[in-house]
């Protein structure tokens, strides 16, 4: 029998691209960090630590080492980062087959010049790979009208814990041939196998675009409440419909105030006529700007960049940044960010958030010292849960991960979802504790 | 002993595999199209109140076409989803394969009774109404003069009163409760002359079908359609030797004595042109009277050219023209689409189109209006609980403003009635050719 | 009335009449039963041991829990409509039919969200709600009777969910009994994205398998403020393919995008809702455009372009509401209306890439020669979604078995030019070969091990959905020594 070889030879023998790493303020890495660029690679890999039960923890590029799980180091870490490429585009299906390492932003430069685009809008595009956005199911505020990644995904491939791979869905728009295994590794965190390739369906790139901002005078719950279901109400079709605090507004817009963010795709006559009817609307104590083009560009550039914050970065955990995502039902985001203005008015802690009032998803952002922070985020999970939503922590370093549960209480069906766990991973080799309920 | 006995002691051929004993079987051809795609569930108002797919078209036709296979037998079980079907044809409009479950329907009662034939209390109901009544114009007569005499000798005050009425069966009482006043016989008042002469000018002469319940407990409706007629031009002829035109022994599976009424309206109306008639359900038997007759070829072509002839009031009025009402009646009405009218006849927009033109009618919609009300014949008689039940779901779409229901067939005006009492609602229950002629007469009042 | 009792000895129908409120909700004779041996399926015949007829989730959890206490196998029927055999009892299950929970329970306009039983017909929930300027979009063309509940197992799609999605993208949450009776939430008050694996998206379309659906949030949207239906007849169907694939180049989504062929426009035309379709043309394109009113004359105009280029014989948009509705009840009730040119027929669905459309047309053309069985096409062109239908005649010796070997040979067409078996009618029974087109045995098994989380002991709609038959005699053979045991 031949003897049980080390991560390190088994990487060096099969001359695979690897390095040494270090453990860090997030967690969630390895004590190697391998780059496969080939799905055979990546199942031997697996075959190989299957066989021997390394722990193996998987990243994209890395953007979401603050979100979830509660080990520092697992045995190997694999990165995505290479394994990058478009494989397939049929632009007459409309329909595009990508490696999992590819940066969305990648992905939508390369469909711009087919006047195509993928219809998805998470945070940070230019560091998230497509594969990271949908192993974490990641949206922004266009949701509303885009969809996630649930919606775009039409097939996977996917390498199991063991090694062999396993194709979900297809490469049509629609399929009920068998489960839909799509959904179950959308969302998975990377517990149940690692995502190669991913084949989605595709949009044509709107012939034309514009963003409303209505900013609010004052800050009448009331006021704002109508105005929104008044706005929801009518026949017009905005792809977002963002309620912004003052501080979101200010840091992308330049606006202090409380504001909406209203976006339009479609012909230029129906843009212009929904801009229009938007400017109608608009009661005296509200402003509206209309942006387009770059302007509009930069705007959301500058919103989907808040999750980075280098401040936070540089000065070594003293004030530690956390990301949060709550969801609830759709129009009580107003009260929750009313809410969250509230705390910021009471206390010291940098706190602000914006969030959709068509799909009740919200984003959360505070700066503050360890104290305090976890003193907000056990409030705020409160908060939600009495608007019948919750709150998960986006990214936070481990050490507060420890303390403060990335995912909140486990629901009914958790045994469900441990057993799906272990039918896939039964040695628990992969992410370990990464997920809801230490899955 | 009646001839359906009779029959009932020497089944007639049994080809191959099927179940079906006696002759006139349920006909193949009429199941062939259906492919159980379960369009016609939610049309059906008894799947609707049960949720139960043997009582639903789909399930209906399955049922039929498995005694045909051999797979079951006509025997109790069998017999209860055919019967408790209203036959209120719904589900031939909701058909994309345009199967005739109501003709399947029909056929297969006809092997019921043959081979169950009916005990108890429903058999008297079937053969005090179907064998002793209606095919009897005397006995029609009789019982309506009885009815008359019975409302203006004050003995229905003093039945009320006295809690006799107690002793009735429910829907009996029901029904004594809504009776409409009792006016004479129109086929009686022309028995002398039988042709009544249009006010004017003649355009053309059309025959009428009196009706026997029309004739007895809605003589005034058949009044109504005379003046209508009249008034626009047409001679009207009410021949004497017509009857009763069957459709409700047809409905109970008695095609024997369905096929002998039929005989005799057939020449009846030989020598007519048109034949007009004021109860959809009555057509609605007239225009299929071809069915009856599989087995008797020669009849079969009388019968379709009779058919052929048979045209109910309103789409007859819509279709010749006339005079539109210039008197105003100023009234809040609904209108309630017949099942043999609207499913049975396919009309549906000529009589809406017949009140809209009556100047102060404001229409208003009645949700689900071609919802069957659960009369269906004598159905309200031998399955009062689903027939209670299909009425309930019925009144809950009748509009609350509304003054009037109108609609175009006895049975439903009836029925109707008796839902706006047990209901608590105030609705007056109309034939909608009354309120052109009423429309007709307040002009002529000035 | 006579007093009413049990003629039965089963010793199974009396424990579950006694788990029903009403303890008459239960049906077991045989003439009662026949009318559940198929679904919209019809090549397939299996009675169940008896039909129950819940009216609450506490009773559904009550039978749920019996059958699995006592080894029946069981199975959720909805209005028996499904077209793949799901809700045929195989095994000669329980049916707890869900037809009495058709209670719609919230309508939550701001929020945009209802709350129905599964029993709810589809179709009612968008009239409860049009006239308020809402609808709920999947809308399967047997919309007027199939119950949400059914939706959700088969991830119901229909002619709207080019634009818009199938069921699963309109789902927000469920309440569902597990296989051992156990009730759970998910999704709870329909909030996006609840932590945890998505059960939501895995038992959407899971066709039974996983549970019993008793309660569902579903998202409603907005009326479009305008939509214009466009209809366009080809004398050559390649042309027809081609306008097609044009209208999608053009960047416009429409909302629908339907297709007839030849032979599928003589069974409508036959039928109960005819709108004067020529005879002798080779295909018919319905499209619709929905949205901002400003902006569908410029994409009508440019569909209509699109034609033109195409040799279109004749193109014209709808002139009224009345006419454009009578254009869709013409295709909707399109499958129901082959009962007027054939006794029997068999409808496929397979998926195949936009792209390959003319050449799969013809390869369906030829498997129609090669096994002299006409084949009707009614299809969801703009996703590629094909439903040959297979014409046949039941009564003819060894015809039934011809259409099942050339509707499996449409099916395997679409699997070879890089499609799929099934858009959105299901595996169920009939396609569970096929499965074998599409899937390799691990990836089968990788589906099977997730079923086996939930239906630990496959007495739930046991036999459907996967292939290998060892398999199926294995699971049967189980319940018989649990029964006999």
């Amino acid at each position: 029998m031949n003897e049980v070889l080390s991560i390190v030879e088994y990487l060096t023998a099969y001359k695979l691209d690897y390095e040494m790493s270090q453990a860090d303020l997030y967690g969630n890495s390895g004590q190697y960090t391998v780059y496969p660029t080939s799905e055979e690679e990546l199942s031997e890999i697996f075959a190989f630590v299957h066989k021997y039960q390394f722990t193996v923890n998987i990243q994209g590029a890395g953007s979401k080492r603050g979100y979830g799980g509660l080990i520092d180091q697992a045995d190997l870490l694999i990165s995505m980062e290479k394994f990058t490429g478009i494989v397939e585009h049929q632009s007459g299906d409309m329909t595009l087959t990508v490696k999992a390492g590819t940066k969305l932003e990648d992905v939508q430069r390369y469909l711009e010049d087919f006047n195509q685009k993928l219809a998805l809008d998470p945070f940070m595009p230019h560091v998230s790979t497509i594969g990271g956005v949908i192993a974490s199911n990641d949206s922004g505020p266009k949701r509303l009208n885009y969809g996630s990644a649930r919606d775009a995904v039409i097939g996977l491939r996917v390498v199991y814990p063991d090694g062999k791979v396993i194709r979900t869905g297809g490469k049509v728009v629609k399929n009920v041939a068998g489960y839909d295994m799509n959904k179950l590794f959308i969302s998975s965190m990377g517990t149940l196998g690692v995502i190669t390739e991913v084949t989605v369906k595709l949009r044509p790139l709107a012939k034309s675009t514009a963003t409303c901002i209505i900013s609010f005078q004052g800050e009448d719950r009331n006021t704002i409440y109508s105005f929104t279901r008044n706005l929801l109400n009518n026949s017009i079709e905005p792809i977002s419909c963002e309620l912004l605090d003052p501080i979101v507004s200010y840091k992308i817009s330049g606006i202090n105030k409380l504001s909406l963010l209203i976006s339009f795709e479609d012909v230029e006559k129906s843009v212009e006529y929904q801009i229009k009817y938007i400017q109608s609307l608009i009661e005296e104590e509200m402003n509206l700007i209309v942006l387009r083009n770059s302007e509009e560009k930069q705007l959301w550039d500058r919103l989907y960049q808040l999750p980075i914050d280098k401040e936070a970065e540089h000065n070594n955990g003293e004030k530690l940044f956390a990301v949060a995502k709550i969801g609830t039902i759709n129009l009580n985001v107003i009260d929750i960010l009313l809410k969250v203005m509230e705390i910021r008015r009471n206390t010291n802690i940098d706190i602000y958030t914006h969030g959709g009032v068509g799909h009740g998803l919200m984003q959360l952002y505070i700066k503050g010292e360890e104290r305090e922070m976890i003193e907000t985020l056990t409030k705020m999970r409160e908060v939600t849960n009495e608007n019948g939503g919750y709150c998960i922590i986006k990214h936070l370093p481990l050490a507060q991960r420890l303390v403060f549960d990335t995912w909140g209480e486990t629901k009914g069906a958790h045994y469900l979802l441990e057993g799906i766990k272990t039918k896939v991973d039964p040695k628990k080799i992969l992410n370990r504790k990464r997920y809801v309920g230490g899955i | 002993m009646t001839v359906s006995q009779q029959k009932s002691k020497q089944p007639a051929c049994k080809d191959g595999v099927s179940n079906y004993l006696w002759n006139d079987a349920p006909d193949e051809t009429k199941w062939a199209d259906c492919v159980h795609c379960g369009m016609c569930l939610e049309s059906c108002p008894t799947y609707e109140q049960t949720g139960q797919e043997q009582h639903s078209p789909r399930g209906r036709v399955y049922l039929i076409k498995s005694v045909a296979e051999g797979k079951l037998t006509v025997n109790e079980e069998f017999m209860d989803p055919v019967f408790a079907c209203l036959d209120c044809r719904a589900c031939t409009t909701a058909c994309p394969a345009d199967v005739d479950v109501g003709g399947l329907i029909e056929e297969a009662r006809g092997q019921v009774r043959q081979a169950i034939p009916l005990k108890g209390w429903k058999k008297s109901v079937n053969k005090l109404f179907l064998h002793g009544i209606f095919p009897h114009e005397n006995r029609l007569q009789t019982l309506g003069g009885l009815l008359k005499f019975y409302q203006k000798s004050g003995m229905q005050t003093l039945v009320r009163k006295t809690k006799l009425i107690q002793i009735m069966p429910k829907h009996l009482v029901d029904m004594e409760g809504v009776m409409p006043k009792i006016h004479s016989s129109v086929k009686k008042k022309h028995r002398n002359g039988s042709v009544i002469k249009a006010k004017q000018e003649t355009k053309r002469e059309v025959a009428m079908l009196t009706g026997c319940v029309m004739d007895v407990m809605f003589s005034d409706v058949n009044e109504s359609t005379i003046n209508v007629l009249t008034r626009n031009g047409n001679d009207v002829h009410i021949p004497q030797n017509q009857t009763c035109c069957g459709a409700l022994h047809v409905h109970a599976g008695d095609r024997d004595m369905g096929r002998k009424l039929a005989k005799q309206n057939i020449l009846a109306f030989e020598n007519d042109d048109t034949v007009i008639v004021n109860a959809a359900g009555c057509g609605c038997m007239m225009k299929e009277y071809g069915e009856l007759f599989k087995e008797e070829p020669e009849w079969r072509e009388k019968a379709e050219a009779l058919a052929d002839k048979v045209e109910d009031i309103s789409k007859f009025l819509y279709d010749t023209g006339y005079e539109k009402p210039k008197a105003s009646l100023n009234k809040r009405i609904t209108y309630h689409d017949a099942c043999h009218l609207a499913h049975g006849q396919g009309v549906r927009e000529e009589p809406r189109d017949l009140l809209l033109n009556i100047p102060g009618v404001e229409m208003v919609h009645m949700p689900n209006a071609d919802r069957c009300c659960g009369s269906a014949g004598i159905y309200n008689i031998t399955n009062p609980e689903m027939a209670g039940a299909v009425l309930a779901s019925k009144m809950e779409n009748v509009p609350d403003d509304v003054e009037m229901i109108s609609m175009g067939n006895p049975g439903c005006m009836l029925q109707m009635a008796i839902g706006v009492k047990n209901h608590g609602r105030s609705q007056k229950v109309v034939h909608t050719v009354q309120l052109l002629d009423w429309a007709y007469q307040k002009e002529s009042r000035g | 009335m006579k007093k009413w009792k049990l003629k039965t000895k089963d010793r199974h129908i009396h424990g579950l009449s006694q788990l029903l409120n009403d303890k008459q909700a239960i049906l077991y004779h045989k003439e009662d039963l026949i009318s559940y041996d198929c679904d919209g399926f019809t090549i397939h015949k299996s009675l169940p041991r008896a039909v129950v007829f819940p009216h609450s989730t506490e009773e559904v959890a009550r039978i749920v829990k019996y059958c699995h206490d006592h080894a029946l196998p069981f199975l959720a029927r909805g209005a028996g409509t499904g077209l793949s055999g799901g809700a045929i009892p195989l095994n000669n299950e329980v049916i707890i039919s869900m037809v009495k929970m058709k209670r719609l329970i919230d309508i939550d306009l701001d929020n945009r969200r209802a709350v129905v039983e599964p029993g709810y017909v589809n179709l009612k929930l968008t009239n409860q709600i049009i006239e308020r300027g809402y609808y709920y979009a999947p809308d399967p063309s047997s919309q007027y009777c199939c119950t949400i509940g059914g939706n959700v197992a088969e991830n119901a799609g229909g002619a709207h969910c080019l634009k818009y999605g199938v069921t699963t993208n309109h789902i927000l949450g469920l309440e569902l009994v597990l296989p051992n009776g156990e009730i759970v939430e998910i999704g709870r008050n329909g909030v996006l994205d609840e932590p945890g694996y998505d059960l939501l998206g895995l038992i959407t379309g899971s066709e039974g398998t996983l549970g019993i659906v008793t309660k569902i949030i579903v998202r409603i949207l907005k009326n479009p403020e305008g939509k214009q239906t466009v209809l366009a007849y080809f004398d050559d169907i390649e042309d027809g393919s081609q306008a097609v694939s044009d209208i999608i180049s053009a960047g416009i989504v429409p909302a629908a995008l339907e297709m007839m062929d030849k032979t599928a426009i003589e069974g409508v035309e036959a039928a109960a809702f005819p709108v004067g379709h020529p005879k002798d043309i080779a295909a018919v394109l319905l499209i619709e455009v929905d949205g901002i009113a400003a902006g569908i004359d410029e994409q009508i105009e440019q569909i209509l372009s699109v034609c033109r280029h195409r040799n279109v014989r004749e193109v014209r948009a709808a002139k009224d509401e009345k006419e454009r509705a009578a254009w869709w009840a013409n295709r909707k009730t399109g499958f129901g209306a082959m009962g007027a040119i054939s006794p029997d027929y068999l409808v496929q669905d397979g998926v195949i890439p936009r792209s390959k459309l003319p050449e799969v047309l013809r390869r369906i053309n030829k498997i129609s020669e090669e096994y002299d069985l006409r084949i009707a096409n009614i299809f969801h062109a703009g996703d590629g979604n094909l439903h040959p239908l297979v014409l046949f005649d039941a009564r003819v010796p060894g015809e039934t078995e011809k259409a099942l070997a050339a509707g499996s040979a449409c099916l395997k067409v679409c699997a070879d030019v890089g499609g799929t078996i099934t858009g959105e009618h299901g595996v169920g029974i009939e396609k569970r070969e096929e499965m074998r087109f599409v899937f390799t045995d691990e990836e089968i098994a990788a589906q099977t091990d997730i079923r086996s989380v939930f239906n630990t002991d496959n007495l739930l709609n046991a036999g459907k959905l996967f292939p290998s038959p060892s398999r199926c005699a294995e699971v049967k053979k189980e319940i018989k020594e649990k029964i006999i045991g």
